[in-house]
């Protein structure tokens, strides 16, 4: 396969004013997601040390095996909700690996509120679950949860994807023959205590761990009975009483290396097997893409650059590459897996999107997952495309990819905009994995043509009723909502709201995806079958 | 497996098969059988071919193979032939810049008379949220710039042209 050759000069001005501009952002971003992992008000760091409990990060180290990569998923989720009181919506999840297995790890963090689950909460443990039934990956919880946040309860519990699809997805992932283990270090009280009894396996840590359907105080308004957390719950009466618990444990260390041995117990099954090369590192150096993207959103740049920066030796096999430029579409390795890449450079036109259709059919012919990147600012507009059936080449390309049975992956690299995201594998279209550069958009328009749209409205509605406006009355109806879409727009909106897997730092995309890759062969991959395309 | 060996700088095209023992090469002159043991020396081998045995020693880079035999040293190179063959992509140039979509004009950075380079910067247009940078397809000097700053333009409207080149 040949290498990009890349036109890149990294000594231009350009590419040393978006070089500084990305690392300026990316010092931002780092220190944000240092700050949601690490940084507590001190009295919390003192209230676990009292409770002889270990942070959620210290349990993380003993679980999981010494210098393997946990690729951690939505470390920003909530940053903007709770007035940033609830960093990482207090629970880590991601993907690790333990005793030489991939595994999915939920984790709740009772440094943030106990670990109470706050509705942000419960949507990051829904989509881990998600992550592990799509990929078959085994599931560990460590438990240590206050319950639900009362106060924002209609939010924690009665839809179809809040509270009850997290055991709901529990029920599922045993129905699909995927183990899990519990190690219960806090409190598991009422639905929390689901966690623990869904699971295959689950350890206590003796004097932190109890499990109940209601705590002392409840069972003494509800029935008079006094009972201590230890007779009621914990790790000796669960374990050699009820049932309810599988192992005791003595210490935190105890109940990680039991944990570790029981994931030993478990049967392999064997992987999806798709084309793989060797690996190779590429040859453009990774951090050459902060000079690349261009500090100002809406100006252009080319996505082989990207890809030569991403991809096994920088090496790409481009497929139709005079046919619908604006869509890249080819053939690479990633961690020496073989992937077809689809790219967008600029819009998209009725010949591109064909070609994004044909090509996504060709990889699933060919058992080959995709890797898409966003920099899509929608369809083509006008009557010429209209005539031509841009809406039917887009459904076609919908169609194709909604239909993909291949894993498919994510990356929102600049601009994602309108239904350029859905053709792309936006969130709603089920990308195994889905992660955001920092200073990506994404939005239904962008802002300036947002701002506009529902600027015009509100003055069109005016001068219905007879009132003239002035300039100063149009932008002072304008700016507002400007600034408001602008930072509904922003990656920090989206992670936050779990719209994406995390933001990424562009030059860890490539392991991002690699670990995203090998953990989608867990699952096998069925027979291509699509629905009606619109010829 | 075709490849395209350069021995010390001499293309040489031919095909390395395997025929489940043995390597075999196929040369524009004939096919040779020939076979490389390692000799338990860092990068030692015995060539077999032709029914002569011939020890060497191999480095291999990224780019190149060097063998040392006999005294001396040759460098190998293997080219992608995918690459070789592709020949020059461009072909002739054209004279003029042709709108790849409807949109309007940002910003212009030439006039009629000025002398470009190749790559140089021409146009700024914006469509669909998009700023692009349209640059000279060749060196040339400009002929015409019909759009100005903030001017639409259509589909396939040229939006600059070069004087034709003067054989």
């Amino acid at each position: 396969m040949r290498r990009i050759e890349s036109q890149i000069d990294t000594n231009a001005a350009d590419y040393k004013a978006n070089y500084a501009a990305m690392s300026e952002r990316l010092k931002e971003f780092h220190a944000r997601q240092h700050a949601a992992r690490y940084e507590r008000p001190q009295r919390d760091f003192d209230r676990l040390a009292r409770q002889n409990k270990l942070g959620v990060r210290e349990r993380l180290e003993l679980l999981l095996d010494p210098g393997t990569p946990f690729l951690e998923f939505s470390t920003l989720a909530a940053c903007r909700e709770y007035d940033g009181a609830v960093p990482g919506a207090g629970v880590v999840t991601g993907i690790g690996i333990v005793q030489g297995r991939e595994v999915a790890i939920h984790a709740n963090d009772a440094s943030v509120k106990g670990g109470a689950w706050y509705p942000h909460t419960v949507k990051k443990i829904v989509r881990l679950l998600d992550v592990a039934l799509e990929n078959r990956l085994p599931v560990i919880h460590i438990c240590d949860s206050a319950g639900g946040f009362l106060p924002l309860q209609h939010g924690v519990f009665p839809d179809r994807y809040l509270g009850g699809r997290v055991f709901r997805n529990q029920v599922k992932l045993s129905q699909a023959n995927i183990p899990q283990i519990a190690v219960v270090g806090g409190h598991c009280t009422a639905g929390g205590a689901y966690v623990p009894t869904l699971s295959d396996y689950n350890i206590i840590i003796e004097g932190t761990g109890a499990i109940f359907l209601g705590g002392p105080p409840l069972v003494k308004a509800a029935t008079g009975e006094e009972v201590g957390v230890q007779e009621l719950g914990g790790a000796v009466m669960h374990t050699s009483v009820s049932g309810t618990g599988d192992y005791r444990a003595a210490t935190e260390q105890h109940a990680f290396s039991l944990a570790r041995e029981i994931v030993s117990q478990w049967k392999r099954t064997p992987k999806t097997i798709i084309e793989t090369a060797s690996f190779e590192e590429p040859y453009y150096d990774p951090k050459e893409l902060y000079g690349i993207i261009p500090k100002d959103r809406k100006t252009q740049f080319d996505m082989r650059e990207v890809l030569a920066r991403i991809v096994d030796g920088s090496r790409f096999h481009e497929y139709q590459p005079d046919y619908g430029t604006t869509m890249v579409c080819g053939f690479a390795h990633i961690w020496g897996y073989k992937v077809g890449i689809l790219a967008n450079n600029g819009v998209l036109f009725n010949d591109s999107s064909l070609k994004a259709a044909h090509f996504m059919q060709l990889c699933n012919q060919n058992r080959t997952p995709l890797v898409f990147f966003q920099n899509i600012t929608g369809y083509m507009v006008g009557r010429e495309y209209e005539e031509r059936g841009i809406a039917k080449d887009g459904a076609k390309m919908l169609m194709a990819q909604g239909g993909s049975v291949v894993p498919k992956f994510t990356v929102i690299a600049n601009a994602s905009y309108g239904a350029g995201n859905y053709g792309m594998c936006g969130r709603a279209w089920d990308a195994r994995t889905l992660f955001m550069w920092p200073q990506a958009e994404i939005g239904v328009m962008g802002a300036d043509q947002a701002a506009n749209t529902m600027a015009d409205v509100k003055i069109r509605q005016l001068q219905r009723e007879g009132k003239e406006l002035t300039e100063e009355e149009i932008a002072a109806i304008r700016e507002p909502v400007l600034e408001k879409y602008k930072r509904d727009v922003e990656a920090y909106t989206s992670t936050s709201e779990l719209w994406d897997d995390g933001i990424l730092d562009p030059a860890d995309t490539r392991n991002a995806l690699g670990m995203s890759i090998s953990a989608s062969l867990n699952a096998p991959i069925e027979e291509p079958h699509y629905g009606i395309f619109r010829l | 497996m075709q490849r395209i060996f350069q021995i010390d700088g001499v293309e040489t095209d031919c095909w390395l098969g395997h025929d489940g023992s043995r390597f075999v090469l196929n040369t524009p002159t004939g096919a040779v059988a020939c076979q490389l043991d390692p000799t338990g020396l860092p990068g030692g081998y015995k060539l077999r071919a032709k029914g002569v045995v011939r020890e060497l020693r191999l480095a291999v880079g990224p780019e190149a193979t060097f063998m040392h035999m006999d005294g001396r040293t040759y460098e190998v190179g293997r080219v992608d032939p995918a690459e070789r063959l592709a020949g020059s992509d461009g072909g002739a140039s054209d004279d003029r810049l042709v709108a790849p979509m409807p949109g309007v004009v940002v910003s212009v950075a030439v006039k009629p008379g000025d002398a470009v380079e190749e790559g140089q910067p021409l146009l700024v247009i914006e469509s669909m949220k998009l700023e692009t940078t349209l640059t000279a397809p060749r060196d040339g000097v400009v002929a015409e710039m019909p759009f100005a700053e903030g001017d639409s333009f259509g589909l396939k409207d040229i939006l600059a042209q070069l004087a034709p080149e003067e054989e």
